[in-house]
């Protein structure tokens, strides 16, 4: 069988009384797209920060990569380096700094130079700049928003920020990317936009996607497989179709029949 | 006439440094007009302590601006670089030494305040500041290495061979270029800073710590950098009252010194290297340059009040100023030009 990208073995993850994630386990396959449902307040996103080590207290092993690496051995700010990065529910974008500045954070972690290289731009400095400023206008044209590139994040359009979030993430060229809820809060129209531009990263970048979604419709079209929970407890994990009509997701969503 | 403005737009939006360059090439008629006797010497020396400032005020605006941190403390620094450079001296080292050693200790007691401020945020973080401020201003008139009221300097003799004291009117005029030059120097070095990785990162750190975190920037190496780089540029501030006063008053590092510092850089605007200056011209230039002649001692009223409105009409900085002209102007150009077809 083939060895999982990203494996989730018997989490559970309390604040306090409250159990948000409880004894979850479920595998990622590399270029899959896989969702993740449930009801509000199902824990989906809670499992998101314990992959990404923004929770670091929880029970049980996630572990990730090719050989796997144990994710909790990683500080928060070098799961990145591991090749995974997410976004985030409430678009976690920095207002005041342009498109592509906003787009070259994502890429941090690539620049080598040195504090004295940048003091003195150096020419180690000028060249690292001046390729990753390349990528990313790369990235911009991909999403056509590159005529966008100098302007404030502040003001754009809720679908605008959405596609930079998701350009902020491929500028580390990562293996698997989580997406928090990518569709909350766009129309038809942007939804589709979303469902095509995923496709084509996809055709061009050799990337697994992890997604939370709320637009069933965007769920069952875009995902390979879907994993439903509920108060934190795995419900099913299985194909779109299939899990539609799953009874315990149905359950889950519309309540038991008496 | 439109041509012109073209030209001269496209020249400086051509590189960055030829604004540099008109910046310093400005600031130089100031010796200019002092040696043609249309400046004074106590015009002279509001400048060069407007420029001086100004220094200290960039270092701020790094913390302020960028890194969302704050700092009660920063006229401490500044006396650090001002009083250790005049120490050291007096200790018989040269001054180029001098000044590299009081600006790397300063570094060192800001890279402690950047430790602390992992523990403490906020309104706390400005209080544990103040208290450094407050802890260093004593040292300054307590201790008596620093010559109790004010520390004698002297002429100061660079690379070991230019000596330059401050009576001589040239000789201060070539000491005013000398900090015309470093100013510049320092503005360049922070544009450098902020249009690279740290300044992004210095500036996602302070808008969004978990997306900071999730592209792994390290916070507590940024807290330190932006904590280490404020205090520097507050100690080269100091290195340079030294060296165009070459007298240090042991008792002018207050608390009082530091908020008109944070109010230069509120004034001026967050984030821009120009509204720094302009920050600093407003705060200290224009009440002792041009309201004083009027009004005389009232004239911080008047001071305070100016002060007022400008947070008031552009709380985004004075600098704004400058953007809401140029606009007036395109619109200007862009009727005549809508008349003239």
């Amino acid at each position: 069988m083939k060895t999982p990208l990203l494996q989730l073995k018997n989490v559970t993850m309390a604040f306090g009384g409250l159990v948000a994630v409880n004894d979850l386990s479920f595998d990622v396959f590399e270029n899959e797209i896989v969702g993740l449902i449930g009801p509000n307040g199902a824990g989906k996103t809670t499992v998101f920060n314990c992959i990404t080590q923004f929770y670091k207290d929880y029970q049980g092993s996630i572990s990730f990569g090719v050989p796997p690496v144990d994710l909790k051995t990683i500080p928060v700010t070098e799961v990145i380096d591991q090749g995974l990065v997410r976004t985030f529910q409430n678009i976690e974008l920095i207002p005041d700094m342009s498109v592509l500045d906003n787009l070259l954070i994502g890429a941090h972690r690539q620049f080598k130079s040195h504090l004295l290289d940048e003091l003195l731009r150096t020419k180690k400095a000028r060249q690292e700049e001046a390729r990753l400023t390349a990528k990313a206008l790369d990235l911009l044209t991909l999403l056509k928003i590159d005529h966008l590139k100098d302007f404030y994040v502040k003001g754009q359009p809720y679908g605008i920020l959405k596609k930079i979030e998701i350009a902020r993430t491929l500028m580390s060229d990562p293996q698997l990317i989580i997406l928090d809820e990518p569709a909350a809060g766009l129309n038809d129209q942007e939804t589709d936009d979303l469902e095509a531009l995923i496709g084509q990263i996809k055709k061009k970048y050799p990337l697994t996607i992890l997604l939370i979604e709320h637009d069933m419709g965007f769920v069952m079209k875009l995902c390979d497989r879907v994993c439903a929970i509920n108060f934190g407890k795995f419900l099913a994990m299985d194909t779109p179709s299939k899990i539609q009509k799953n009874p315990l997701v149905q359950e889950a969503y519309l309540g038991k029949e008496d | 006439m439109a041509k012109i403005y073209d030209a001269l737009t496209a020249f400086f939006k051509g590189h960055p440094y030829r604004n540099f360059l008109l910046t310093g090439a400005l600031l130089m008629l100031i010796p200019l007009f002092h040696g043609l006797g249309i400046l004074g010497s106590g015009t002279l020396g509001i400048w060069g302590y407007i420029l001086i400032i100004t220094v200290v005020a960039l270092g701020l605006n790094i913390l302020l601006g960028f890194s969302g941190l704050i700092s009660l403390g920063t006229a401490g620094f500044v006396g650090a670089g001002a009083l250790g450079t005049g120490v050291f001296i007096s200790l018989g080292l040269p001054f180029e030494l001098a000044a590299l050693l009081s600006i790397f200790i300063a570094g060192l007691v800001g890279a402690l305040i950047g430790f602390l401020s992992l523990k403490v945020e906020g309104l706390y973080l400005a209080i544990a500041t103040l208290f450094v401020g407050e802890i260093l201003r004593q040292i300054y008139t307590q201790v008596e290495i620093f010559g109790g009221q004010m520390l004698q300097i002297g002429a100061v003799e660079l690379f070991g061979f230019w000596t330059l004291s401050s009576n001589p009117p040239n000789e201060r005029r070539l000491l005013f270029v000398l900090i015309v030059f470093i100013l510049i120097g320092m503005m360049v070095l922070m544009y450098h800073l902020t249009q690279s990785k740290t300044g992004r990162a210095l500036l996602a750190m302070s808008r969004s710590e978990s997306a900071a975190q999730a592209m792994g920037i390290v916070i507590l190496k940024y807290r330190l950098v932006a904590f280490v780089t404020a205090t520097v540029f507050a100690a080269v501030g100091g290195v340079m009252y030294a060296l165009y006063f070459q007298n240090v008053p042991t008792t002018a590092w207050t608390l009082d010194l530091s908020l008109f510092i944070i109010a230069m850089v509120v004034v001026g605007g967050f984030k821009s290297i120009y509204g720094t200056l302009l920050g600093a011209f407003v705060i200290h230039g224009i009440p002792n340059l041009l309201l004083k002649e009027f009004f005389g001692d009232v004239s911080y009223i008047f001071s305070g009040v100016l002060i007022i409105s400008v947070i008031l009409y552009y709380p985004y900085g004075a600098i704004q100023v400058f953007y809401d002209a140029k606009k007036a102007i395109m619109t200007f150009m862009a009727k005549r030009k809508r008349g003239n077809a």
